[in-house]
């Protein structure tokens, strides 16, 4: 028996290991360089193969509190400006996205699927809705309510799925039935009963839809005419413009929000959601 | 005959009035349904007209229009251009076999780390499956900045080729030829595909691979002639969302500027000149494609799409 382990086949004795190697290599590749983007951030400077000269804040500082140098501004402005888009996104996405998902979870009718399709996967992405709005909407991208919009269409199948996710864990029949036989309307019940219910989800799908939001780049780039830039436009000034180091920073800045944001989602509870991110 | 018209015409609208009626003032438990069903859809259908089908739509009206900033006129210009000029016909080559192959390598690199994840008792998890999904929600250009970190001319991993090669780092820097971009590509793909096979796999009967093994299969066959056939509906739903990922992927190559793809070529339409005619025939060609193969996809293929 031992003898026969031993032998074994090729996959057998390499399978694991090589898998293994694999799943290493990946995490690697993924992590190393936030890592290195975050860290390098507090340097001063980076000729050889690592940065070196820390630790220092200077970075940290042109990006806060801006360098004042040609059209640059600091990321409190583009942060707070984005905050407020994203936020009028995530409000049209509970408008539009909740009672869509309880429709596809409750109820069967024809052409359900088809719905649940148009409804989780996006229309078109950000590039060429930009083209449209750029054509239909010329007088709004100055004034961000073409970004809103916009913005809420493409992050609304991640505002479904969450909400989703949360009603298919109700019994959703029994429940609506339930507060029908004592008397509410079908409007009460869906207000009143439904979606305190699904909250978990709905929290979820706002933190998500609303991240989202705010990183969006390629519509926002083909979109954004002047004035304050949204988030994905500085960073992408910075990645462009600002010397690699400031450019760190202005990632990093990023990189804390969304880790504020995956803590946030840990602690409502849905962690299902987090991984759909 | 007139007069038959004339009666199929109301009989049209007076079916017409019946539905919108009995959704309106529902005289039975089932149309009372049917108008909650309609109210519930009601929200996402006026958005997605206002901020979808109407802009599209009229991206469509002006890629044939003879006038550059009006729609006006028909013309079928901007698409014959697209067709004739091997400009354009390039650009849709490399799009398409740089997506294809971006997408068999991320998927060829998700297949195993779902099986580990899945499969094998791994050291802190929740770590694991925090990194392998933090790319999912960065934009195009901070995978395009992580690629610089990696093998820009001061990348980690230049250096390291330099100090080895003894070549200088310049001559080794890849972030921005064709190679650095199809690392970038993988960088937001890999999680994606991740994701979709991840939610696969949990649904695998483990059953039949422990009685596979039982038999006398190795590893290898056990994976082969049991897991894949239980994993393929989910690898081709995989490989349609991924796929569709790759073709719209712009940031990423706005910064890297690694090979001329369809969706940074209409930006440049619209950067040099604001040629928007042309960008729209672009946009509309890409959508057409991209919503014909998803439909074509999903309808004729075993493909599982469950995001």
């Amino acid at each position: 028996m031992t003898e026969r382990f031993q032998r074994g086949s090729l996959s057998a004795r390499f399978g694991r290991p090589v898998v293994k190697l694999v799943l290493v290599l990946t995490l690697v590749f993924l992590a190393f360089p936030v890592v290195m983007t975050f860290v390098s951030s507090f340097a001063s400077d980076w000729f050889g193969v690592f940065p070196s000269g820390f630790v220092t804040i200077q970075n940290w500082e042109d990006v806060i509190v801006g360098t004042g140098v040609g059209a640059d501004v600091a990321v409190g402005s583009s942060l707070a400006y984005s905050t407020g888009l994203a936020l009028g996104g995530v409000v049209i996405n509970l408008i539009v996205g909740v009672p869509i998902a309880y429709a596809v979870a409750r109820y069967d009718f024809w052409g359900r699927d088809w719905v649940n399709v148009f409804a989780i996967l996006p229309l078109a992405p950000g590039i060429i809705l930009g083209v449209a709005f750029l054509r239909t909407y010329p007088d709004l991208s100055t004034s961000g309510i073409a970004l809103i919009i916009g913005y809420s269409l493409l992050k609304a199948p991640y505002m479904v799925m969450a909400v989703q996710s949360s009603f298919q864990s109700m019994d959703l029949q029994q429940i609506e039935e339930s507060a029908r036989s004592l008397g509410a309307s079908w409007p009460r019940t869906f207000l009143t009963v439904i979606v305190p219910n699904a909250r978990t989800g709905i929290i979820a799908g706002s933190i998500i839809s609303w991240t989202l939001a705010a990183a969006e780049f390629n519509f926002s780039y083909i979109v954004y005419s002047r004035g304050t830039p949204p988030l994905a436009i500085f960073l992408f000034n910075n990645i462009t413009n600002a010397s690699f180091l400031n450019a760190a920073a202005a990632v990093s800045v990023f990189f804390l929000l969304i880790a504020l944001v995956t803590v946030s989602l840990q602690i409502v509870g849905n962690r299902g959601t987090i991984r759909r991110v | 005959m007139a007069a038959d018209q004339v009666s199929m015409g109301t009989r049209a609208t007076g079916a017409v009035r019946t539905a919108v009626g009995s959704v309106v003032s529902p005289t039975s438990e089932r149309q009372r349904e049917i108008r909650r069903i309609v109210a519930l859809c009601l929200p996402f259908s006026v958005l997605l007209v206002f901020s979808g089908v109407f802009p599209l739509t009229e991206m469509f009206r002006i890629s044939f229009s003879e006038s550059r900033l009006v729609t006006e006129g028909f013309t079928l210009e901007y698409y014959r251009t697209m067709v004739n000029d091997p400009y354009y016909r390039n650009i849709a080559f490399n799009t398409l076999w740089f997506a294809a192959a971006t997408t068999v390598a991320s998927i060829s690199i998700a297949v195993p780390v779902a099986h580990a994840l899945e499969k094998y008792a791994l050291p802190a998890k929740s770590v694991i499956l925090t990194i392998l999904s933090f790319p999912n929600s960065l934009p195009g250009i901070v995978a395009a900045f992580m690629i610089i970190i990696l093998f820009g001319n001061t990348g980690v991993f230049t250096n390291l080729l330099a100090f080895l090669s003894g070549q200088s780092r310049i001559d080794v820097a890849i972030s921005t030829g064709v190679l650095g971009l199809f690392f970038a590509y993988l960088y937001s793909m890999i999680p994606r595909a991740l994701l979709l096979l991840r939610g696969t796999y949990s649904e695998i009967n483990t059953d039949a691979e422990e009685a596979a093994r039982v038999l006398g299969a190795t590893p290898l066959q056990t994976f082969r002639y049991v897991t894949l056939p239980q994993i393929k509906p989910g690898l081709i739903g995989a490989f349609i969302l991924v796929f569709r990922t790759g073709l719209a992927i712009f940031g990423t190559v706005l910064i890297l500027k690694g090979l001329l793809v369809w969706t940074l070529q209409i930006d440049r339409e619209l950067a040099q000149g604001f040629n928007i005619a042309q960008a729209s025939a672009m946009a509309t060609i890409w959508f057409v494609f991209v919503f014909g193969f998803t439909v074509f996809a999903l309808r004729y293929t075993s493909a599982e799409v469950s995001i």
